[in-house]
């Protein structure tokens, strides 16, 4: 799965620089500043209220009234605006479509809101259906569609003008699993294509399959931003080492007079569980594990570092555990 | 363009949600019906009594259809996906306004026309007083629907809640249509079809600029 992540190209396309904003005297957004780059799937993660849509409707031009600058490109959004709707989709959290509108006909509204031409959108139109899987439901009344269909219709009409820069806003709520997978599919298909993608969601298995870098927002505050492999290495400080025995109830013995190993633990009776202190030097650690036991000539089957899944780092930074 | 997609994007709208069919044929039925209901209009033309008519029941019609349009479509987020793209929040409001008025003017010249021809056939040829009469009372009637539909933007920009919206632009609406009549009723000077003329387009032009004003700076 990680093989198919796009890799950005480290140049920077959309820059917060000290974002704050309030509402009724509440700090909804407090001095955010981060980066994403050409090509990235920026996953944006936080509790409700955290602030993730008011940054986004920021970035989109629906908030205006907010303190700092937002750069796409280099350029403050505020100013050229009209050129920032010609190179963004948007997929709203909750927009409703008017319920008397096809599927076609919404999309050829937006579609000449955006300024396509007829001939042009008339194609658009199709591709589009088919890339979210909606061609069935190309003359159905939007009142009749489910909640997965109108996220798909929601996805395709951010899609019409092959936006450069693709911000969805939890795409994956309210949809069932089949459609969720659905959906998932689609955003990293988009990644593939080379679109910048900036979602938020609050299903981190989701993020964690799509993304390539990863900002946690609790509070108003950006308390994180790495990929998601840097956020969990920051967990391999004090971590636990797995070893698996090939021979049932002989495990290791001695190991726990090591330097920097703080407990062990049996987790089966062919399986240790080796604690490192906190502050241990891994490298060092783990060769002198090796070699006691080689010394030993203990029989190991497996040997890994056990990682803390990103769910774990999510709540740790959320909960306050690291600051 | 914005204004012209969005434009006949609401009578589509208006057309397909059969709100059009309903001003088109209810109107002109319900000035059938008072007339039927009390054919004993002393000479008093029936095109007479459909303008007085459309001006009440229309301009109130109108102007809930708009705010209670505007303050449902604000709540669901209609609008985030209108704003994303290259289009005027004044141009939204503008086409909604327009596309109801139109809508209202097409309901009142059936009406006035199905008025005319009961006349005709029930009075015979009408005097020429009473036709400048039909036309005065038509002409007060446009004035105060614009100013009714205005008012009923106005409210659904400014309101959140649906029915608030609705009441208020019900009852507030209705009252403030009323200059376009009240002067000419104290003051005989006044000419009432030039007055209206002018007070109608001038109240709606100014409700309508404070309404866009407002909604510009409005935070989605």
């Amino acid at each position: 799965m990680a093989q198919q992540k796009k890799v950005s190209n480290n140049e920077a396309l959309i820059t917060f620089q000290n974002i704050s904003k309030s509402y009724n005297n509440s700090l909804v957004l407090n001095n955010i500043s981060f980066t994403i780059n050409k090509g990235d799937v920026f996953g944006y993660i936080g509790p409700n209220g955290a602030g993730k849509t008011t940054t986004i409707k920021i970035l989109v031009g629906l908030i205006r009234d907010y303190i700092g600058k937002v750069y796409i490109e280099g350029k403050d959004i505020s100013n050229v605006r009209q050129e920032i709707y010609k190179i963004l989709g948007y997929h709203p959290q909750e927009a409703g479509f008017q319920n008397w509108r096809t599927v076609e006909h919404a999309l050829r509204t937006f579609g000449r809101l955006s300024g396509l031409k007829p001939d042009h959108l008339e194609l658009k139109i199709t591709e589009v259906l088919k890339f979210v899987n909606l061609e069935e439901a190309r003359n159905k009344k939007i009142i009749h569609l489910s909640g997965g269909m109108l996220q798909k219709l929601r996805l395709g009409q951010a899609l019409l003008n092959d936006p450069q820069i693709l911000v969805l806003d939890e795409p994956f709520t309210g949809l069932d699993p089949s459609s969720r997978y659905q959906v998932k599919n689609l955003i990293k298909s988009l990644s593939l294509r080379g679109i910048t993608i900036f979602f938020s969601s609050h299903i981190l298995s989701d993020i964690q399959d799509i993304s390539n870098k990863i900002g946690i927002l609790n509070k108003g505050r950006l308390i994180k931003i790495g990929d998601p492999n840097e956020l969990q290495s920051e967990f391999l400080i004090g971590n636990i080492i797995e070893i698996v025995y090939n021979e049932v109830g002989n495990p290791c013995q001695n190991l726990e007079q090591i330097d920097e190993v703080e407990k062990i633990e049996l987790g089966a009776p062919n399986i240790q569980f080796i604690h490192l202190e906190a502050n241990a030097d891994l490298d060092n650690t783990i060769q002198k594990i090796l070699r006691s036991i080689a010394d030993q000539k203990c029989k190991m089957r497996n040997f890994q570092i056990l990682k803390p899944s990103l769910e774990e780092v999510y709540l740790k930074y959320i909960e306050g555990d690291i600051k | 363009m914005s204004f012209k997609i969005l434009f006949a994007d609401e009578l589509k709208g208006f057309y397909k949600s059969k709100v059009m069919i309903v001003l088109w044929v209810g109107l002109p039925l319900l000035s059938l019906l008072f007339h039927y209901i009390t054919p004993n209009t002393e000479g008093f033309p029936i095109s007479s009594i459909v303008a007085i008519i459309l001006s009440s029941v229309g301009g109130t019609l109108a102007s809930a259809m708009l705010s209670t349009s505007i303050a449902s479509e604000k709540m669901r987020h209609v609008y985030d996906l209108y704003l994303i793209r290259p289009v005027k929040r004044t141009n939204i409001l503008l086409a909604k306004y327009f596309s109801v008025y139109l809508c209202l003017i097409i309901a009142t010249g059936i009406s006035l026309t199905l008025g005319l021809i009961l006349d005709q056939i029930f009075i015979g040829n009408l005097p020429e007083y009473v036709l400048n009469q039909t036309i005065e009372s038509l002409t007060i009637s446009m004035a105060a629907m614009a100013i009714s539909c205005s008012i009923g933007v106005f409210f659904g920009i400014i309101i959140s809640s649906v029915p608030v919206a609705t009441i208020l632009s019900v009852y507030i609406g209705n009252q403030i249509s009323a200059i376009s009549i009240l002067p000419t009723v104290f003051l005989d000077f006044i000419d009432p079809v030039i007055f209206s003329l002018l007070i109608g387009p001038i109240a709606a032009v100014i409700m309508l600029t404070v309404s866009s004003i407002l909604f510009s700076r409005k935070q989605f």
